[in-house]
């Protein structure tokens, strides 16, 4: 495992965006060419997922991206000149060119003195991303940087959403998440990460881009080993970032999972010594969100209060790649925003038919 | 653990009427034996009996008696 360790390094808020658009998996159970096999109660008693909120026709997870960053920048009274950094974790990108980031640059206001790009994680992507963007502002001179995760995995390109029940898992969010430099508290914040590319076949999107462009299949997923996979590599990683800390499961407020299943991160929380209890669970209204589910699993648990004492949350991110990683986070609630609900998309002026 | 307790376990892992299942069965004909039961029998196969499962594994099985020969404690 890689460990990164930033002094004076500090996520100091969170918020998250979806649309008005929630779709209940029975409704979308109930679109499914009936004879397929797909059994509504024993899906939604193992996966956990209700229903899920999907982008409008036109909308892109970048769009919740700014709703959640705009509100953010607000509450936060953050000047937008000082932000240096953004970065946008999605694999559901508006554009093969620019990076989306470099476009929300501009629909966020902020200065051209800043770096911004995206990078392509899914599961892991929120302490991935939290990684590189504490590593460049650990080595720069600006004092904030934003860290967007996006994803759009409830439908394909063509917006359907209910034709395969392999979409009734996933949902479509957006998150933003503000990393400051803190001189006065140098508290450290210790990120462990690992990748095994060996487990492409596992999960993997591989259609449209060079590779297979002819590819029809949508995503290709082993359920078996996806699940193997997260109920060991998780588990085990949770365990050593608790030993590396000398910590152990009490002295955290919530164990932050990716939401893939609620199955397995049951089994993950369980191997991981952690009460059932404990284990945040929002992918029940929200299903698998990719990299957001971890910070919109914050804000789904304490967006809506507002005391100042903090919390400590142990995340683990382990999914697509195959990449896993690890954090903790300390935030007050009052760092946590309630969830947003927006509808709206940018017109970005390009013609269709250019 | 006689064979009929062992595919009691099964019966109740994969929410099965008590007495459904027999060794000889094909599991391909076991409706009930899906994507998601295969997790479960990964978890509990571990869980009861130490015996880890992979993707090689679990295509292996082809009758409810390959699994049952594999749960020996």
């Amino acid at each position: 495992m890689l460990k990164n360790i930033y002094k004076g390094i500090k996520v100091t808020g969170i918020a998250a965006a979806v649309s008005n658009r929630w779709q209940s998996t029975e409704e979308a159970a109930s679109h499914l060419d009936q004879t397929r096999d797909f059994n509504l109660e024993k899906f939604v008693k193992s996966t956990g997922v209700k229903g899920r909120y999907l982008c409008m026709e036109r909308q892109t997870p970048a769009d919740f991206c700014v709703a959640a960053a705009d509100r953010l920048l607000r509450e936060k009274g953050v000047n937008r000149e000082e932000i240096g950094i953004l970065l946008y974790v999605t694999q559901s990108p508006d554009y093969r060119s620019p990076a989306t980031a470099c476009v929300m640059q501009q629909r966020l206001g902020l200065s051209i003195n800043c770096v911004a790009f995206d990078i392509n994680m899914g599961c892991s992507g929120f302490v991935v991303g939290l990684n590189t963007v504490s590593a460049l502002l650990a080595g720069s001179d600006t004092e904030k940087a934003l860290l967007l995760c996006g994803d759009l995995t409830g439908q394909d390109l063509n917006r359907d959403a209910v034709s395969n029940d392999y979409y009734y898992l996933f949902g479509d969010a957006g998150a933003a998440i503000l990393v400051e430099k803190n001189h006065t508290n140098v508290d450290e914040l210790m990120i462990l990460s690992a990748t095994d590319g060996g487990g492409l076949k596992a999960i993997s999107s591989p259609g449209g881009l060079w590779r297979h462009p002819t590819w029809k299949y949508g995503c290709a997923m082993d359920g078996v080993e996806v699940f193997n996979f997260g109920i060991n590599r998780a588990p085990e990683m949770i365990k050593e970032y608790m030993r590396i800390q000398g910590t152990k499961p009490d002295d955290y407020d919530k164990l932050v999972l990716h939401q893939a299943n609620l199955y397995m991160m049951k089994q993950v929380a369980k191997r991981s010594g952690f009460d059932k209890e404990k284990m945040s669970v929002s992918i029940e209204e929200f299903g698998n969100t990719s990299s957001v589910s971890i910070p919109i699993s914050i804000v789904h648990d304490y967006g809506e209060q507002t005391m100042a004492e903090p919390k400590r949350f142990l995340c683990c991110g382990f999914g697509v790649g195959l990449s896993w990683a690890a954090v903790e986070i300390v935030l007050s609630p009052n760092q946590i925003y309630p969830l947003i609900h927006t509808d709206e998309y940018f017109e970005d002026g390009l013609e269709e038919n250019y | 653990m006689t064979e009929r307790e062992k595919l009691a376990m099964l019966e109740d892992l994969f929410e099965m009427e008590e007495g459904s299942l027999a060794t000889d069965m094909e599991l391909a004909d076991v409706d009930e034996y899906d994507s998601m039961s295969k997790l479960s029998l990964i978890v509990m196969m571990e869980d009861e009996f130490g015996v880890s499962l992979d993707g090689a594994a679990i295509r292996e099985f082809h009758t409810v008696g390959d699994i049952v020969a594999l749960m020996e404690k």
